[in-house]
């Protein structure tokens, strides 16, 4: 078996133990790697109805087999645990060295079990492992706790910590790496401060085991090098993603003032001309020929790393158009460990439930600097105010009361990401099904609805396209593990990927073999959700209820007058249901499930939930 | 006529300017603003009039405001 180390580590915090596991070549082919892996040993290891901040819960870093290799762009790593913000299986990707150090210490996939008695960074390197004191950087950010940890161990290691955010338990936070990466949107810094663990850090000797090392490397070099001319050429790397906001200003798909508007004509201050005009630096991922994180400075002279969601949500959003403020709110969410997009969609909740009097507060859109001091109080969950913050908007919205859920921004319980579905139907589907909620990780489709079809269409051709996103962005690239982003912005060929698979382990695989692994794993994560939530219904898969409000609607611009229509949003949620082979509840039917080889993990599902 | 352009991205760059009201010839089509503009018509890129997708033979109108923007995947 080449590409795979064939190795878990399994670590317990409680009882300061670990062991070296294999795992054999089945489960390999069958799950590949990174969020294969962290959905079926989640699934398996799990029982239903755990507490996600109980000791019981368990954090899984995941690898894949081109994870770590130089080639575009292999630099990042998975990380899951059963989510406390959405109470279902939850993952996200970093970058991080952790994606070859972990791996040539011998392992793909780390589960940590347990929790410390005191705080904790877990030393990893090849067949060492140490439980060691964090006590001297708990309640530090992760700035700090990343400068204190490469103090100690060097640049070259890899590293995953947490920040307040995390230590306190808020549920939208994230866990850092590289002093700008972050990953694991739907709480799993808390998951990771519900253990005590502070951070992990991985050092490994042995290089990774390939088929063919002369021939991969050969290729990866070479295509770093051809990813990076590209980039070049087009310019991507100017703007990066921030880019992308002057786009959604003008085709009313910006959120503003909690997703009420569409577009600002103040917005241009905020844009990505403007992030580049003010741009200090620009950093990436180990791996990386087309970085993406420009770093300005906030007025305290402070460098923020941003990127397109955390100047949406975090800027027009809240109706903040002064960049180093908004750099200064991204910065407060990265020292925290917060998620910015959580973040925004939490602060910006808060402000419409303020002005539709909801409840009562003094923070209004616009006001910086309470927007800080709301931060603060959500990542150290100060009083009866930061805890409520803390919670993300959907439990916010439980305890407002007064119908507030309907301006909630979020889908099974993760806020969406900075795009304005108000009337981007497919884009809406697309949050709407999700795996792990309203992630645009997963599928991103509204420069296809605009350009290939119509913006009013509600057909198949939407379904279809949102499941080949899910099966190239939320399958292969969270399954092989690299970033999907020299495909998706540089149209670096996606054929390259199977291409560099096969070289490192020796196979033979086509597009259709990853489609059928991305099938696989998305139908798991389903059954995740039917055994936490036997309840489930198609209604669980739809936006907002804000977006087909039609009261809601622009009073001018391209879309005024159109909001999303209800029946015609269902109908598109069963064009998608259809071609999954999923149930009226949105949950894959026994015969998709046998055709994806799922029937065990089917039975065990039964026991919780009817499937049909 | 008169139209507004908007450039969006890397596209300002190549363009030499970010928004600015141009004299174009009547009937001017999107393919038409690309060569005026010397953006490449092999480049992906969406154009938008007032908001909306516009196909390549698309003619505009006086005042209309067009955003140039390569073909973003969102992050």
């Amino acid at each position: 078996m080449f590409g795979w180390t064939g190795n878990i580590l399994r670590v317990n915090l409680s009882a300061k133990t670990f062991k070296k596991e294999s795992y054999n070549e089945d489960f390999a082919l069958k799950w590949v790697g990174g969020r294969g892996f962290a959905a079926k040993i989640l699934y398996d290891e799990l029982k239903p109805g755990i507490d996600p901040l109980g000791p019981e819960n368990k954090f899984v870093v995941a690898l894949g087999p081109i994870a770590g290799i130089p080639a575009p762009n292999t630099g990042k790593a998975v990380v899951a645990a059963k989510s406390p913000l959405t109470g279902f299986y939850g993952d996200g990707n970093l970058g991080t060295r952790m994606s070859e150090q972990l791996r040539k210490a011998g392992y793909d996939c780390l589960i940590v079990e347990g929790k410390a008695a005191r705080p904790t960074l877990l030393y990893i390197e090849d067949d060492k492992v140490e439980f060691l004191s964090a006590e001297e950087v708990w309640g530090q950010g992760t700035y700090a706790t990343n400068a204190w940890i490469y103090g100690k161990y060097g640049k070259g290691v890899g590293v995953l910590n947490i920040g307040q955010g995390g230590e306190n338990l808020n549920l939208y936070a994230m866990v850092r790496s590289l002093e700008g990466r972050a990953g694991g949107r739907p709480g799993i810094g808390a998951v990771m401060g519900s253990k005590l663990l502070k951070a992990i850090v991985a050092k490994g000797s042995t290089p990774i085991p390939q088929a063919d090392p002369p021939a991969m490397k050969t290729l990866g070099l070479g295509d770093l090098r051809a990813v990076g001319e590209l980039n070049k050429k087009t310019g991507w790397s100017i703007q990066s993603t921030t880019g992308v906001l002057a786009w959604c200003n003008e085709v009313a798909g910006l959120p503003v003032r909690n997703f009420r508007k569409t577009s600002h004509p103040e917005a241009w201050k905020i844009d990505g001309e403007r992030v580049n005009d003010a741009r200090i630096a620009t950093y990436g991922c180990p791996n990386c020929t087309m970085r993406c994180g420009v770093t300005i400075h906030d007025h305290e002279g402070r460098e923020s790393e941003l990127d397109y969601e955390n100047v949406g949500l975090l800027g027009s959003n809240l109706e903040i158009f002064d960049l180093p403020q908004v750099g200064s709110l991204n910065y407060l969410c990265d020292e925290y460990g917060l998620d910015t997009m959580s973040a925004g969609c939490v602060l910006s909740f808060y402000a419409d439930a303020i002005e539709r009097g909801a409840t009562t507060g003094d923070f209004k859109f616009g006001d910086a600097e309470r927007a800080k001091e709301l931060l603060r109080m959500a990542a150290h969950r100060e009083g009866k105010l930061g805890n409520l913050l803390a919670d993300g908007t959907r439990r916010m919205a439980r305890a407002f009361g007064h119908n507030s859920e309907a301006y909630a921004m979020q889908v099974k319980g993760l806020e969406v990401a900075a795009y304005n579905c108000k009337f981007i139907p497919g884009q809406a589907l697309a949050f709407g099904v999700a795996a792990i909620g309203a992630h645009h990780r997963e599928a991103w489709i509204i420069t296809f609805e605009l350009k290939h079809t119509t913006r009013e269409s509600y057909g198949p051709e939407k379904a279809a396209k949102v499941i080949e996103l899910q099966r190239i962005r939320g399958g292969m690239f969270e399954f092989i593990v690299a970033c999907r982003f020299p495909w998706i912005e540089l149209g670096w060929p996606i054929e390259n990927y199977p291409k560099y698979f096969n070289t490192v382990t020796g196979l033979n695989w086509t597009l259709d073999d990853m489609w059928q692994r991305a099938d696989r794993i998305y139908s798991l994560i389903k059954l995740n959700y039917l055994r936490e939530f036997p309840g489930a219904s198609r209604g669980d898969d739809y936006p907002p209820a804000v977006w087909f409000d039609p009261e809601n609607a622009d009073k001018e611009g391209p879309i005024a007058g159109r909001v999303l229509e209800r029946d015609k949003y269902d109908g598109l949620l069963q064009h998608y249901y259809d071609q999954r082979g999923y149930d009226r509840r949105g949950i894959p039917t026994k015969e998709t499930l046998k055709k994806l080889d799922l029937a065990q993990e089917a039975a065990e599902a039964e026991r919780y939930g009817a499937l049909t | 006529m008169k139209i507004k352009i908007k450039m969006i991205g890397p596209l300002i760059y190549e363009a030499g300017f970010s928004e600015k009201e141009v004299d174009v010839p009547a009937e001017t089509t999107a393919d038409d603003l690309l060569d005026i503009l010397h953006v490449s018509r092999q480049r992906p890129k969406i154009i938008t009039r007032n908001g909306k997708a516009v196909a390549p033979n698309e003619r505009f109108d006086e005042g209309d405001r067009i955003a140039v923007s390569p073909l973003y995947s969102g992050g």
